[in-house]
């Protein structure tokens, strides 16, 4: 059976665990604290080491979904699930104070996972308030990381068909690359 | 919206009170912490060379993964974590009926016995000062 690890990245708020649950067909293994930031993020919880779910998406393919904590204090989680994973989808809420900004620190913090396979990135929240829209952010990302090829979504978390297309679209990219890469390397 | 435990001054005082006796009572004590559930260093031993904040977040981290796997396993509560290394003991619990965290570093010359036992009364003497009433 074939496995892909897909991380679950972005800033506190952006709706990773949300997005996890969303997708997951096990039950996810969280590991939420009070969060004593409301003054940053208003929710009663946060992630502090990692959320866990899985998903086939094939009778032939599993999915091991892993969410970081979003917050840069807890970073050697991001170090050690960055290390097992194939691909990343990038959450950003667009109700953030500079939400391109936080895009592209986490695009550069894990760079090499689109070095290794791919991101996507969602950009949620975006119906809340009014925010840079898709194409900003394509822009942005174009302008910083000109040879990347990153997806850009608008996604409401809690939506089932959202999310797995956000996923189906990493998963098909990561496998097209390898593909790609494989039949470069026959070729040679 | 309440005061966070790590902002909060008589938290704060008290938890340096309970560090303090904690390491009088054992001079094997390396380190020691108090922290909020999501990573904030409430107060820890002066004089440490340890990077406490990074230390509260990784004890953050831990705190969760015990309790996710205590959880999945159906075996209650965690109550309390240990790290043995060649040389000496991480070990850490909960503060009774807070949100609060204790994390000690012992040296290898105390045995797992007392560390355990002087780690269990501190937490208990800090759930007491800040929840007088329910002693």
């Amino acid at each position: 059976m074939a496995e892909h690890v897909i991380l679950f990245a972005g800033p506190m708020g952006a709706g990773k665990t949300t997005a996890i649950q969303t997708l997951s067909e096990i039950d996810v293994v969280l590991t939420e604290a009070a969060n004593t930031e409301r003054d940053v993020v208003d929710k009663a919880t946060t992630t502090v080491a990692l959320d866990y779910g899985e998903i086939m998406v094939s009778d032939e393919e599993k999915v091991r979904l892993y969410g970081v904590p979003g917050q840069r204090r807890f970073d050697f989680m991001w170090e050690i699930l960055k290390e097992r994973a194939v691909g990343m989808i990038l959450l950003v809420n667009n109700d953030a104070a500079d939400p391109i900004a936080l895009a592209l620190e986490f695009l550069e913090e894990f760079s090499e996972l689109n070095n290794r396979g791919g991101v996507v990135m969602g950009i949620s929240r975006s119906d809340v308030a009014g925010g840079p829209s898709v194409d900003d952010y394509s822009a942005a990302i174009r302008d910083v990381y000109p040879e990347l090829v990153v997806p850009v979504f608008t996604v409401d978390t809690r939506n089932s068909s959202q999310m797995r297309l956000a996923l189906m679209t990493l998963i098909m990219n990561i496998e097209a690359r390898s593909a790609f890469t494989l039949n470069g390397s026959t070729a040679a | 919206m309440s005061v966070p435990a790590h902002k909060d001054q008589a938290i704060i005082d008290n938890a340096a009170m309970v560090l303090t006796e904690m390491r009088a009572l054992c001079k094997s004590l390396v380190y020691a912490a108090l922290l909020t559930d999501d990573g904030f260093e409430v107060v820890s031993l002066p004089n440490s060379r340890t990077d406490g904040s990074r230390m509260a977040s990784m004890a953050s981290s831990m705190q969760a993964l015990s309790d996710a796997v205590a959880r999945e396993l159906k075996m209650g509560t965690s109550e309390y974590i240990i790290i043995a290394t060649q040389s000496g003991y991480v070990l850490q619990l909960r503060v009774p009926t807070q949100s609060l965290v204790l994390s000690a570093l012992f040296g290898d010359d105390e045995t797992l016995g007392k560390a355990l036992s002087i780690s269990r009364l501190s937490a208990q003497k800090m759930s007491v000062l800040m929840n007088p009433d329910a002693a």
